[in-house]
């Protein structure tokens, strides 16, 4: 699998790239702002780009905005943000029209490779990655009438792993659940919630972070 | 204090003194026999008609002039006017049979001429300055010079005493020419005075002005005359009767100016007493009193070397002002429009009303000042504050939490590669562990120093952001990005309000309302909890108070027993 990393610490991005290296991806470009990293995935249409959020010459927001041209100009190419924050407006901003081929992650998470490769893996062939931080501050929300209060403690843990963007096998294998299992739960929960059951998953992920950031 | 006002002026000024009791009966006395004589001669040469108007003139500007004098003595136009009505009497010794009256009498007949000419140019200070002065001193040469060349060379007859050689040709050429260069002069005159009064822009002072301008006519009238008397033309008797008649009435308009100067002076007495019942600002008390809009008064602060107005705002001292000195220092100063320096006597009235009560406005401006200058610093430290905590946000973003991420990365490689060795994994990852938890700690830390989402992304998404204690209604109307001090101060207020909420409220649900409308932004945090809540701004809302303040806004917090808290800030978004 080809990834383009965008990361102006050389330190972590050389870490970074010997880490996808060593996990089996074909890292093939290593740039250090979103200018460099954009021309790579015009020229090189790789599957996935790794970017970190804050990078020259403003250090605020250059790799979100990149993301976001990428996602309209390069559908075929996912893509990965990293950020040091947890702020789910910016994640929102990300899956704006839709949470397909798009992940938000602490940059923390580069670290447990196995979640951070699948994470990528996922977003490379269309799924969502969104920081379980991410998700469970937004599920921590005090909410009027808090609908989550009805759901049971087992739903509650599919529907984060939901919002993260796990597939029914993914959450089947993570909670040790059959997939017939976690099907019964997911219509429970979209039942309790009051959410139209979609088609896709990647749909039924925006579906979700939309609800719990109201 | 009158001393004081005084000093205000350039030392040397001389002639103030009001004419003494039995200088202005002699003068007076001296105007009556003068215009007696003048009839007397008149009556031998049987030109009554024509003495009756050098007697007009005689008498008008000596008495118009007497009183001038009294009244303003810091001017010189009243023994001006006095002098120019003598002068108009001498002439009329040409009409004596004596030779030596007559000899007198023709040298000096034409300097009445000049003498309206000077009166007209020096009204109302009474000086001469500059061209103005040049001119009359060119026209009192010709006008005796020239008489005298004219009467050598045997001019006016057998009576003249001055006669060397008898030359009519050369003494009527040489008359000649006097009469148009005086003539010349005139008009050059009169158009001297209309391009000063151009110059002069007082709308409230130009009343009395155009009634002297409007006189000054007679000027053009009589440099007509003297190119009349030239060419010989018939009816010279009629534009010398009216010119000579107005002429002679100008010393009213002379004194209307006059009177107008006493109006300013009852209006003084009204500046005195607003001065004592409202001592806010005095400039627009000054405008009225100087007749001049643009009079103001300005303080001088030395502790800041600077002029300020009424407010403590920094103002330029113009060129023309009048000082108000204390000790030798400037205290104040009344600035105003340059024809005002004319009227002295108006001006040192003034300032000794203004020394009155001046210690009073100056504490004012310099209590503005220093709070000006104290919000100006506190607006500052704040800032100082603000840029301090960015940059250690961005410090920290770029320096120990980049480097623990790659710590933590370098943990998982060296995880992966070892071997079995359950306890050198086991040591790996709890060292992961750790640097995960610093990670965290020190995310919290940053996002505490300086909320960087709010640099790229503005005040609606991170406020989005802020962890909310109870269920949160967020009602955000912003019209695109505000100056980050603004955004930086808003994000504060509200979540120090959803902290105080969760500590202290016991609220079920808040509100956070955010409005901008393009000159202000207002926040707004409301809970339904207990209420009741210290109001007085204590340590944390005090801190916030600062930071609002700082940036010219407000904060109020209303917290009633049982009614909830509600925290409202208004920043200014300039």
């Amino acid at each position: 699998m080809r990834v383009a990393i965008a990361e102006d610490s050389v330190l972590l991005r050389e870490g970074l790239a010997r880490l996808l290296t060593d996990a089996g991806f074909e890292v093939v470009a290593r740039c250090g702002d979103a200018e460099a990293l954009l021309r790579a995935v015009a020229a090189l249409a790789p599957e996935v780009a790794v970017v970190d959020i804050r990078m020259p010459p403003t250090h605020t927001d250059e790799g979100l905005r990149a993301a976001v041209e990428i996602r309209a100009a390069f559908p075929r190419t996912g893509v990965l943000v990293l950020s040091q924050h947890v702020e789910p407006a910016l994640a929102m901003t990300l899956f704006a029209d839709s949470a397909s081929g798009a992940g938000y992650l602490l940059k923390d998470r580069i670290a447990e490779v196995t979640d951070f490769t699948d994470a990528l893996r996922r977003v490379a062939a269309g799924g969502t990655a969104v920081d379980p931080v991410i998700v469970s501050s937004l599920v921590a929300r005090p909410r009027p009438d808090d609908p989550l209060g009805r759901l049971t403690p087992r739903e509650r843990e599919v529907l984060e792993l939901m919002a993260s963007g796990h597939s029914n096998q993914g959450i089947a294998d993570r909670l040790v659940l059959t997939l017939r299992a976690v099907e019964k739960y997911v219509s429970s929960i979209f039942g309790k919630l009051g959410l139209p059951a979609t088609g896709g998953e990647s749909r039924r992920v925006l579906a979700v972070l939309l609800f719990l950031r109201r | 204090m009158f001393a004081a006002a005084r000093r205000a002026y350039p030392a040397g000024i001389d002639g103030q003194k009001v004419p003494s009791r039995t200088l202005r009966v002699a003068l007076a006395s001296a105007a009556v026999a003068a215009a007696a004589m003048s009839l007397a001669l008149a009556r031998a040469a049987d030109r009554l008609p024509q003495a009756t108007l050098f007697v007009w003139i005689l008498l008008a500007y000596v008495f118009c002039g007497l009183l001038a004098w009294t009244r303003r003595p810091g001017s010189a136009f009243g023994r001006l006017m006095v002098l120019v009505g003598f002068g108009a009497a001498l002439s009329t010794l040409a009409w004596s049979s004596d030779p030596v009256l007559f000899t007198v009498g023709q040298a000096l007949d034409l300097l009445v001429v000049v003498l309206f000419l000077h009166v007209f140019l020096a009204f109302p200070a009474g000086r001469l300055n500059g061209t103005a002065r040049v001119l009359v001193l060119i026209a009192y040469g010709t006008s005796v010079g020239l008489q005298l060349t004219a009467m050598t060379l045997g001019a006016f007859g057998p009576g003249n005493l001055l006669r060397i050689v008898d030359a009519p040709t050369a003494a009527t050429v040489v008359h000649a020419v006097e009469l148009v260069t005086l003539s010349a002069l005139l008009l050059a005159g009169v158009g001297l005075l209309a391009v000063r009064r151009k110059a002069d822009n007082l709308p409230l002072r130009r009343s009395v002005r155009w009634l002297v301008d409007a006189f000054a006519l007679g000027l053009v009238s009589l440099a007509v005359l003297l190119v009349m008397g030239v060419l010989s033309v018939p009816g010279f008797a009629l534009v010398q009767a009216v010119t000579l008649g107005v002429l002679g009435l100008a010393p009213v308009a002379f004194l209307v100016g006059l009177l107008d100067a006493r109006l300013a002076r009852a209006a003084l007495g009204e500046l005195m007493v607003e001065l004592r019942t409202a001592p806010g600002d005095l400039s627009p008390a000054l405008a009225r009193v100087l007749r001049d809009p643009t009079a103001r008064l300005l303080y001088w602060l030395p502790q800041y070397r600077s002029w300020v107005d009424h407010d403590g705002a920094p103002a330029e001292l113009p060129a023309s002002a009048t000082l108000i000195r204390r000790g030798g220092e400037p205290v104040a100063a009344i600035a105003h429009h340059p024809a005002v320096a004319a009227e002295r006597d108006l001006l040192d009235a003034v300032v000794a009303a203004v020394e009155m009560v001046l210690d009073n406005g100056r504490l004012r401006a310099e209590l503005k000042a220093g709070l000006a200058e104290v919000r100006g610093s506190r607006a500052r430290v704040v800032e100082a504050g603000r840029r301090e905590r960015r940059r250690l946000e961005r410090d920290l973003h770029d320096g120990a939490q980049q480097r623990l991420v790659g710590l933590s990365l370098r943990l998982s490689l060296i995880e992966a590669r070892l071997g079995g060795d359950p306890a050198a994994r086991e040591a790996v990852a709890e060292a992961r562990v750790e640097v995960a938890t610093s990670l965290t700690e020190l995310r919290d830390i940053a996002r505490g120093l300086y909320p960087g989402v709010l640099s790229a992304h503005g005040l609606a998404v991170a406020v989005e952001s802020v962890p909310a204690p109870v269920p949160l209604r967020l009602d955000v109307r912003l019209d695109g990005r505000l100056p980050e001090a603004v955004e930086v101060a808003a994000y504060y207020v509200v979540c120090e309000s959803l902290t105080n909420v969760g500590r202290h409220a016991g609220a079920s649900s808040a509100g956070v309302c955010l409005h901008s409308d393009g000159d202000r932004l207002v926040v707004e945090i409301e809970d339904d909890g207990v209420g009741g809540a210290d109001t007085r701004l204590g340590s944390g809302l005090r801190g916030l108070a600062d930071r609002v303040e700082a940036l010219g806004g407000t904060l109020r917090v209303w917290s009633p027993a049982g009614g909830g808290t509600r925290v409202r800030a208004e920043l200014p978004c300039g």
